[in-house]
């Protein structure tokens, strides 16, 4: 097994290529290896497996260690303690990292942090401890100490305190002395201050210690003396990935029962949280970092040309995409090209005067079908082709852009400082259309290599106007929406034949799976994980691109099984 | 004193109610004398201020707007830098250096160049040494409650979506993976955790309390010291960062600094309608406009500014990096009446000279306020600038080109001996580089190196600030 440190920064790849082609994306991610495309010759075709698949072979990747995320902060604080203030939010931003924000190698930990680290979880445990109903809450005896309590029995309140939510907090069986050592926290904290104030030290430093804020992988040898995830790293592994929290007590016992370290009990445990609705939030934190969709409530406008475009209406739009992503992933046929092409969509009567959709009252979203000569799918819902618009222009460069460089993994320089110098966008006044406007693109060369892997794409969406409104005309002349998925024979005349070239492209998927292998294992999947990531891929493709599937089987991949050998190290 | 036990009272009164439990990390106390101004040549503080996108070194017309005109000490102060006058005598306008060590992407590059004087990681990476601050830090930043305290307006916008990124980060450890320092940018969490104090009445209490933070941090330390021993040395580095980072917060605590004459709590500011962490909003283009957050951004700055003044006077720290924004600069300035935000001015919607000037001469006002801010604070027969030394710059020089030549930079203040009043041109010499300017500020803090940064873009200090 090769394993080599990854590169800080996920988006490092996506900026580091030095010229551009019109073949296939490096989709393994690697930035030193001549791009498959640029041969040309397999556009279209599934990547054949290379000498990954032998029999018994283990591609158990890097593991480093990682750090709760703020998302995963709040929620495990939420779960442990009833903490439902979102006090992670008040700690420094992630690194970008892998897009998602929970790149392990991107982590790293500042002054600042380590302060906060410090105020919050002092003013959580303060919280939590701040009346004896609540320290009833983390233990039934605390909430009866008080004055006239012996000390014996309030001190052994206490360890049967410390017991019970260290081993949560740490979120695995306790390890001798680890009670112990808390309890004289506790004790020489009592000296001189109330019982729930000890008791708060406890909390704080349980929030502190590197067995809550990490989440460390010892590993344990199985049968085959390959080294494995314990069962209760496992259940840990399992709840944040689907539930972005700590497990909760069916993951505890099924650590403890042991059948966390074989690959049905995982399986079991896996198809149960994407089952329960908390799965929900997770599927809806990925997308909304995959799609230009967070925070449409607040794109730039200009009011008096676009009156119909409200913050409301921004905000429909969001609930709209994962409306249906939800509806289409947990009810729906539920595959990444259904998405892609649905005839459907979710609106309610707002939205659906906003679209001119007729016969929808309520404010409860409803399934309803769609006029499929002027939209289908995910990438032509209004909040999509909205979301990566500038201004009161439709942009085909950064619609293009999106699709290319985020839906399929094409890696796609900015300029460099020559070529820069020269960028202006065009003059709204310089053409009629888009497609007039930003003519000198595909004319001139020092453009048109770039540009001809995204113009293409995005002028095909000028069918909808910046807020994402149909329109067939811009400044009275007829828009020619034709457009061309670079790397496909061929080209398209319509925004729905686009979207459906879009969606017959292998690379779309593989780009899909590669995008939530990076965000389940919390890193930038590199060359040393070319086989994991191809096994995602294949299956991915051979379960119809089935996205309930994809998730399953992040969990059954060696990525998610196995650990590294110990010698290379946890990181390594 | 009295006057800062009383108004302390009653801002805690009324930020914490009557429970006032929760105090953050009181870096100040009531109690005991204030610290005696530091002996010797060398400067005491350092400042370093980030303004995006350079300025406007030629306006399309072939005017220079940023650039006085006169000689090196008979000069007359430029359109956008006229705002300073006020200070003029403590300025050094630094004309003509060449950020050459800034290769890698345009804009990241340049951040990343400015204060380390490294090429950026290949691949899109972070900076590749320390940055200058970090290395001060490490002359005279011990015995600070906060080694360096790093703070951002309006930070992380575009593309870094309010993360940690290439495109953001000015300030770079000085560990071996020089690491990137995400700045602080919540000014109501900075105000508590700077300056946040306790009823004087119940000095006792805070002394347990700050016993009990102690004891909880023993417990931590020890917990990442077990843990660090069992990893594997890719993960034990970062664990063993991270209880670095515990240690200082440990002696911090035994570093306290108390109140004086000169260190005052500053005036408590409302910035309610300020979202700090706006940027995790933000879209790839600056679509997504925060206007109450905008609107805010030059009382949040002043608010910001003066408990920097004030961090510096108390030396609660001695080194501190301020930015305005982020290279990205896409939020827009509704007090100058300007609805696009200042990327787009800069190249996006093409090269708005008139706009950006504005912007420019804006930041040379604030920056006024800060010089001004702090030579007001009397050391006893100086001020605290005159101490200090400060930093202006951007990551490029002319916005449509991205230019790195001729940098607009600035020094202020009188720290290591360095003569203010001038206008030091660099035109033609044989090695603009600007690290060479790196070299030179580190030798205004008795650092006697002749080359920082990569030493290919290094050739030994420019000499010329003393």
């Amino acid at each position: 097994m090769v394993v080599v440190v990854g590169h800080k920064l996920g988006v490092a790849t996506l900026l580091a290529v030095v010229g551009c082609y019109a073949g296939r994306g490096d989709l393994a991610g690697g930035d030193d290896e001549p791009t498959a495309g640029e041969d040309g010759g397999d556009d279209g075709d599934t990547p054949a497996p290379r000498a990954c698949a032998t029999e018994g072979d283990v591609y158990a990747v890097r593991a480093p260690l990682r750090r709760l995320t703020r998302l995963e902060y709040n929620n495990t604080v939420r779960d442990l303690l009833g903490d439902d203030t979102f006090p992670g939010n008040a700690f420094p931003a992630e690194e970008i990292g892998n897009g998602f924000g929970n790149d392990a190698d991107a982590q790293s930990v500042s002054s600042l942090l380590a302060e906060q680290y410090s105020t919050v979880a002092e003013d959580i445990a303060t919280r939590a401890t701040e009346t004896p109903a609540k320290l009833g809450l983390l233990a039934e005896c605390a909430g009866d100490v008080s004055e006239s309590t012996a000390s014996e029995v309030e001190t052994a309140c206490a360890f049967a305190l410390i017991e019970d939510l260290a081993a949560r907090a740490y979120r695995r069986p306790l390890r001798p002395g680890e009670a112990d050592e808390l309890l004289d926290l506790q004790q020489a904290i009592r000296q001189e201050a109330t019982f729930a104030e000890s008791i708060a030290a406890v909390v704080a430093a349980l929030l502190q210690s590197p067995d809550f804020l990490y989440r460390v992988e010892v590993g344990v040898i199985d049968e085959d003396g390959r080294r494995r995830p314990s069962g209760h790293e496992m259940a840990t592994r399992l709840s944040y990935l689907f539930w972005g929290t700590m497990p909760d007590s069916d993951l505890f016992a099924a650590a403890d029962s042991g059948e966390l370290v074989t690959d049905e009990g995982v399986r079991a445990q896996a198809e149960r949280l994407l089952a329960d609705p908390r799965s929900r939030t997770m599927v809806r934190f990925f997308f909304d970092n995959l799609l230009p969709i967070s925070a449409l409530s607040a794109l730039e406008r200009d009011e008096t040309r676009y009156p119909e475009y409200t913050a409301a209406i921004g905000a429909l739009m969001r609930e709209e995409t994962q409306t249906f992503l939800e509806h289409e992933i947990f009810e729906g046929p539920g595959t990444w090209p259904d998405a892609l092409t649905a005839p459907y969509t979710f609106v309610n009567a707002e939205l659906a005067a906003y679209y001119g959709i007729e016969g929808v009252t309520g404010e409860e979203f409803r399934k309803v079908d769609l006029d499929t000569s002027q939209r289908l799918g995910l990438l032509t819902q209004a909040g999509v082709v909205s979301g990566t618009i500038h201004s009161n222009e439709t942009n085909p460069v950064t619609r293009g852009s999106f699709v290319a460089q985020k839906l399929m993994c094409r890696q796609i320089p900015l300029p460099s400082g020559d070529v820069l110098a020269e960028v202006k966008p065009p003059d709204p006044d310089s053409g009629a259309t888009a497609r007039e406007r930003y003519a000198q693109h595909s004319e001139d060369p020092v453009c048109a290599g770039c540009h001809s892997l995204m113009d293409p794409i995005g002028l095909a969406f000028e069918n909808y106007d910046a807020i994402g409104r149909w329109r067939d005309t811009e400044n009275g002349v007829a828009i020619d929406a034709s457009g061309q998925v670079p790397g496909i024979e061929g080209t398209t005349t319509t925004p729905i034949e686009l979207v459906q070239a879009i969606a017959a492209q292998p690379q779309t998927h593989e780009c899909f799976a590669k995008h939530w292998a990076n965000f389940a294992y919390g890193q930038t999947l590199g060359e040393e994980a070319e086989c994991v990531t191809e096994g995602l891929q294949v299956q991915f493709a051979e379960a119809g691109y089935d996205i309930q599937t994809l998730l399953l089987n992040l969990t059954a991949s060696d990525a998610f099984l196995y650990l590294p050998d110990e010698a290379a190290g946890g990181g390594q | 004193m009295r006057y800062l036990a009383k108004r302390t009272l009653s801002r805690r009164t009324m930020l914490r109610g009557a429970g006032g439990l929760a105090i953050a990390l009181p870096w100040l106390e009531i109690m005991g004398e204030g610290r005696t101004a530091r002996a010797g040549g060398a400067a005491t503080r350092f400042v370093t201020v980030y303004t995006p996108g350079g300025s406007v070194i030629d306006n399309g017309a072939g005017d220079n707007r940023w650039r006085p005109t006169g000689t090196e000490t008979d000069f007359q102060l430029s359109p956008i830098l006229a705002p300073l006058e006020p200070v003029k005598n403590k300025l050094i306008v630094v004309d003509g250096l060449e950020m050459r060590s800034a290769v890698g992407e345009q804009h990241q590059a340049g951040i990343i160049a400015w204060l380390t004087g490294t090429t950026q990681a290949a691949g899109g990476g972070y900076a590749q040494g320390p940055s200058i601050d970090q290395v001060i830090a490490n002359r005279i930043g011990d015995g600070n409650p906060i080694r360096s305290l790093q703070m951002a307006v309006r930070w992380g916008t575009g593309k870094s979506h309010g993360l940690l990124h290439p495109i953001n980060a000015a300030n770079y450890e000085d560990n071996a993976t020089f690491d990137p320092i995400p700045p602080r940018l919540d000014p109501q969490q900075m105000f508590d955790n700077l300056f946040g104090t306790l009823d004087p009445s119940q000095a006792g209490e805070a002394a347990l309390r700050i016993e009990r933070k102690k004891s909880i941090l023993d417990f931590v330390d020890r917990r990442f010291e077990g843990l660090s021993q069992t990893l594997s040395a890719y993960d034990k580095a970062k664990i063993d960062q991270h209880l670095t980072k515990i240690r200082e917060l440990e002696a911090a605590l035994d570093n306290m600094v108390s109140s004086s004459e000169i260190c005052a709590v500053p005036e408590h500011v409302d910035t309610s309608g300020y979202n700090p962490t706006t940027g995790l909003d933000s879209s790839d283009n600056g679509s997504i406009v925060d206007t109450s957050t905008d609107e805010a951004i030059p009382i949040v700055g002043r608010f910001m500014i003066d408990m920097l003044v004030m961090a510096l006077a108390c030396e609660i720290t001695s080194v501190a990096s301020f930015q305005w924004t982020d290279t990205e600069a896409k939020h827009t300035f509704p007090w100058l009446g300007l609805d696009q935000h200042h990327h787009f001015y800069q190249h996006d919607g093409n090269f708005r000279p008139v706009e950006c000037e504005q912007i420019y001469t804006w930041y040379s006002e604030q920056h006024a306020y800060l010089l001004q801010s702090m030579d007001e604070v009397d050391l006893g027969g100086h001020t605290l600038l005159d101490e200090s030394v400060v930093f202006f710059g951007s990551e490029l020089a002319q916005p449509p080109s991205h230019s790195k030549a001729n940098m607009p930079f600035l020094l202020a203040g009188g720290g290591g001996g360095m003569r203010g009043g001038r206008f030091l041109r660099h035109e033609g010499i044989a090695d603009p580089s600007h690290n060479n300017l790196l070299v030179s500020i580190l030798n205004l803090f008795g650092d006697p190196t002749d080359v920082f940064g990569d030493p290919a873009y290094c050739s030994g200090p420019i000499g010329d600030l003393t």
